[in-house]
């Protein structure tokens, strides 16, 4: 079984990703903040093929979370995408620094984040 | 008109930033929930007192400037709004979700004036979290002494809903 893993505070943004992560054939993982997000891919390591990730978040926030992820021989493989209100382009460059695999500023459209997620998987779906 | 030592007034609302708020509304509604959105009118008079059954409530605040944003609804149109974000009927919307919805729609509106107002003034500006009133028929009141503010009200399918803007420039 393969997961995408969706990180946001909010139960409506990991529902509506929840729709898009469906409509690509892959498995559903949510988490409310980093610390969740952590323990999640602790949790199944080998299954998740992809982090959806917001910035602003209680206890852990998403940039923390992806460096912690990066830092780790684990889990430095597992590719993120930071979907974030931050569309700022100082804190784009900062989220690509730290390791982020792509980017995805709120709003956005449905087939535009499934085209996102796609990309990220890209090397993934070249090997099915 | 007073003005600080950037030059931005601090007696009224910088036309850009209304313009900002406007065009991320719009672009929330359409994008997102795929719900056409029309500004009716800007309303900028203390006797204007408009009454919503959920609001959406963000403090913004920088080096040189601070401000709140708040959205409300009635409760037919954020069941609306929020059932379109979710693809489902507005009647299966329940409470908490609406909540979410109504929340999470303030929190992208507010991301995009402090991502214009962080831009302009080379500084971050950061967004508190959202909260949410959920009442019938309440208004919102808490402004700041002395700070400028805007009443926008918006139209979409035959419902009104407002946004407040709140700002001032130190």
């Amino acid at each position: 079984m393969t997961y995408i893993l969706t990180v946001d505070d909010s139960r409506i943004m990991r529902k509506i990703m929840s729709g898009a992560i469906e409509a690509l054939g892959f498995q559903v993982l949510e988490a409310g903040d980093g610390v969740e997000c952590l323990a999640q891919v602790e949790a199944h390591i080998e299954e998740v093929c992809l982090v959806l990730m917001d910035w602003n978040m209680p206890n852990m926030d998403g940039l923390t979370a992806l460096k912690r992820l990066k830092a780790s021989e684990m889990t430095n493989t597992i590719p993120v995408m930071m979907v974030t209100t931050e569309g700022e382009r100082g804190k784009m460059v900062e989220a690509i620094r730290a390791g982020a695999a792509n980017y995805l500023a709120k709003p956005f459209a449905e087939e535009d984040l499934m085209t996102k997620m796609v990309e990220c998987l890209q090397d993934r779906l070249n090997l099915v | 008109m007073m003005m600080n030592a950037a030059g931005q007034s601090t007696n009224a609302i910088d036309a850009k930033l209304v313009n900002t708020l406007m065009k991320a509304v719009m672009e929330v509604c359409g994008t997102m929930a795929g719900t056409q959105v029309t500004l009716k009118e800007v309303v900028p008079s203390l006797d204007y007192k408009p009454t919503g059954d959920i609001s959406g409530v963000i403090g913004i605040s920088g080096d040189y400037g601070e401000g709140m944003l708040t959205l409300s609804f009635t409760e037919p149109m954020a069941a609306l709004l929020v059932g379109r974000l979710l693809g489902m009927p507005p009647e299966e919307i329940c409470s908490e979700d609406m909540c979410d919805g109504i929340g999470e729609l303030v929190n992208i509106v507010s991301g995009r004036a402090k991502t214009s107002l962080s831009e302009d003034s080379g500084t971050l500006y950061r967004l508190s979290l959202p909260s949410i009133i959920k009442g019938p028929g309440h208004e919102i009141t808490g402004r700041p002494k002395n700070c400028p503010f805007l009443f926008l009200v918006f139209e979409a399918e035959g419902h009104s809903f407002v946004l407040q803007v709140t700002f001032r420039y130190f």
